[in-house]
């Protein structure tokens, strides 16, 4: 079990970004994004057979061909000045039908993904996800930023459109951040690299549906594009999203109307500037998430 | 020769069971469950408590040797090459046979043709003297994953062990019982293949009694005679009637027992 690289491109101090699928989706779709718009070059791949089950079988006239495994690869671009890995991993390892990587499996990726940075000397490594947040589905989603040193909140705090786990309301700088895109920023932290995860705020009544969710994932590619010094066109991610706008609307619509009019609610609340209404209370905050908690079990239940 | 403890049917332990009584099978070694397993409890089933088992005998005068497992819930190839490492090493096999049981929506007095998936053309001609259906096109569907005869059959081919899975339909309704007309038929081709020179004639008594039991059911309660009409007419029942038939075959075959 091990890595694979096909070539070895010679960088000089490249950065490293990594994402794994996770809620809605949103680090992973705003990493390949950017792995797509800037053509980048696949040069390598984590073997997969120890870390997952095979995914996709051919079995022609009765001889099977071929078994396809998820995939984690490597892939680079050298933008002017700039050099760049992009590591994409299709699936995270899972366990005992989890649904994020944990334990031996999840160490041992994230190790090997660090594996390859330390041989190219990447300076810096950056994961993203998604963070669960009380935001309505119309409004521009934040990103949440967690560096794995004190020395990078100074360059956070330039970012725009971010926060600090410190400056989420009710946080006091503590939180979580489950699976892979997490982990790595914690075993770069003991490799000795800098590494910062960017999550985009996903509505908190959209967490558990099979849908992912563009919106956020062009708030972090903006940050990041800004942050690398890169300019990227964001069309896509807008195509998309419209698309999945539409859904999530259907979605609203089947949500029990007092159950709605507290979400709708959500739309007012603005974390710069607080708008008329006012802004929500914590009593007011409590209640929107034990009735959406409520009304997903009693969907689940309903099957 | 490879059986799952838990496949429709039954298939997979009534099948090595089965070869094990009539050849003698001697237990010669086992894989250790806890990597493979979660061991935060037992299963119960028919009243009984159940330990995950992955138990191999051997049967040295008919070289032949049996794997009769439960399928692993974790570390799928770390299970599997261990499986092939007994094979390869301490047993020196020439060729691996993998038994599998699929779900059909066809009636028990349809014909059962066993369908043959292989890890080499070489192997694929090998069968051509048997009554298998060699010639499958199947592709995982959306929502689905491989099955574990898949990758086992796959990593044998990295070892250059020549495999074959063998599959045999089972009617949805007798796919919480047993099977004895899908197990004759698996048996009949390993005994051909492998020159085993098995009597079947206690299998087809049983065959013989549970074809009886249906028949019984049928006659007495028109709504099943119904349903398995249906069936052999290649008719598709709802999803609630097939429950529904299955849930009375069970009833029916269950106070038999």
């Amino acid at each position: 079990m091990g890595i694979r690289l096909h070539q070895e491109p010679q960088l000089e101090t490249p950065i490293l970004i990594a994402s794994w699928p996770g809620i809605g989706n949103i680090g992973i779709i705003a990493v390949d994004t950017l792995r797509g718009i800037l053509e980048a070059e696949e040069f390598g791949e984590i073997e997969p057979w120890e870390f997952f089950y095979p995914k996709r079988v051919l079995i022609r006239k009765g001889v099977l061909e071929y078994l396809e495994f998820p995939s984690s690869k490597f892939y680079f671009k050298r933008l002017g000045g700039k050099e760049i890995i992009f590591f994409i991993g299709e699936e995270q390892p899972t366990e005992g039908g989890r649904m994020y990587a944990e334990g031996k499996k999840a160490y041992r990726m994230a190790d090997l993904v660090l594996d390859v940075a330390e041989k190219f000397k990447c300076h810096r490594v950056y994961t993203s996800g998604a963070a669960v947040a009380l935001i309505h589905h119309t409004a521009k989603p934040r990103v949440w930023a967690v560096p794995n040193s004190r020395g990078l909140v100074a360059e956070i705090r330039r970012y725009g459109n971010t926060v600090l786990m410190s400056d989420i309301e009710g946080r006091g700088g503590h939180g979580n951040i489950t699976g892979l895109n997490g982990l790595l920023l914690g075993v770069a932290k003991k490799r000795g690299f800098e590494a910062i995860c960017l999550m985009g705020e996903i509505p908190v009544y959209l967490q558990g549906l099979p849908l992912s969710y563009p919106k956020a994932s062009k708030s972090v590619l903006e940050v990041l594009s800004h942050s690398l010094g890169v300019e990227v066109d964001l069309d896509t991610l807008d195509e998309l999203d419209q698309k999945v706008q539409q859904r999530i609307e259907e979605f609203y619509q089947q949500i029990p109307l007092e159950i709605r009019g507290q979400l709708d609610r959500l739309k007012h609340v603005a974390y710069t500037q607080p708008a008329e209404p006012g802004p929500i209370t914590e009593e007011e905050e409590k209640k929107i998430v034990e009735d959406v908690e409520k009304f997903f079990k009693k969907r689940g239940e309903g099957g | 020769m490879l059986g799952w403890s838990e496949d429709a049917g039954d298939l997979g332990r009534k099948v090595t069971d089965y070869l094990n009584l009539k050849l003698n099978g001697q237990e010669f070694a086992e894989v250790d469950p806890e990597d493979f397993f979660p061991m935060g409890g037992v299963a119960i089933k028919g009243n009984i408590a159940r330990f995950p088992e992955s138990k191999f005998y051997t049967c040295p005068e008919h070289k032949l040797a049996i794997l009769r497992t439960d399928s692993p819930l974790a570390e799928w190839y770390k299970f599997l090459n261990s499986v092939l490492d007994v094979a390869e090493r301490h047993c020196r096999v020439r060729e691996l046979y993998v038994l599998g049981a699929m779900i059909s929506f066809g009636a028990h007095t349809a014909p059962r043709q066993l369908i043959a998936v292989v890890n080499s053309t070489e192997m694929k001609e090998v069968l051509t003297q048997y009554d298998l259906n060699r010639d499958m096109d199947y592709q995982t569907q959306p929502g689905e994953r491989p099955t574990l005869n898949s990758f086992l059959l796959w990593l044998a081919r990295k070892r250059n062990i020549p495999g074959v899975s063998v599959w045999v339909p089972i009617p949805f309704y007798l796919a919480a019982m047993e099977d004895p007309q899908a197990q004759r038929k698996v048996l009949s081709f390993l005994s051909e293949r492998l020159g085993l020179r098995i009597d079947f004639s206690d299998l087809d008594q049983e065959i013989g009694k549970q074809n009886e039991q249906l028949a019984v059911a049928r006659s007495r309660f028109p709504q099943i005679d119904d349903y398995i009409n249906r069936l052999e007419s290649n008719l598709v029942l709802s999803q609630e009637e097939n429950g529904e038939l299955a849930k009375r075959i069970e009833e029916f075959l269950g106070e038999g027992d």
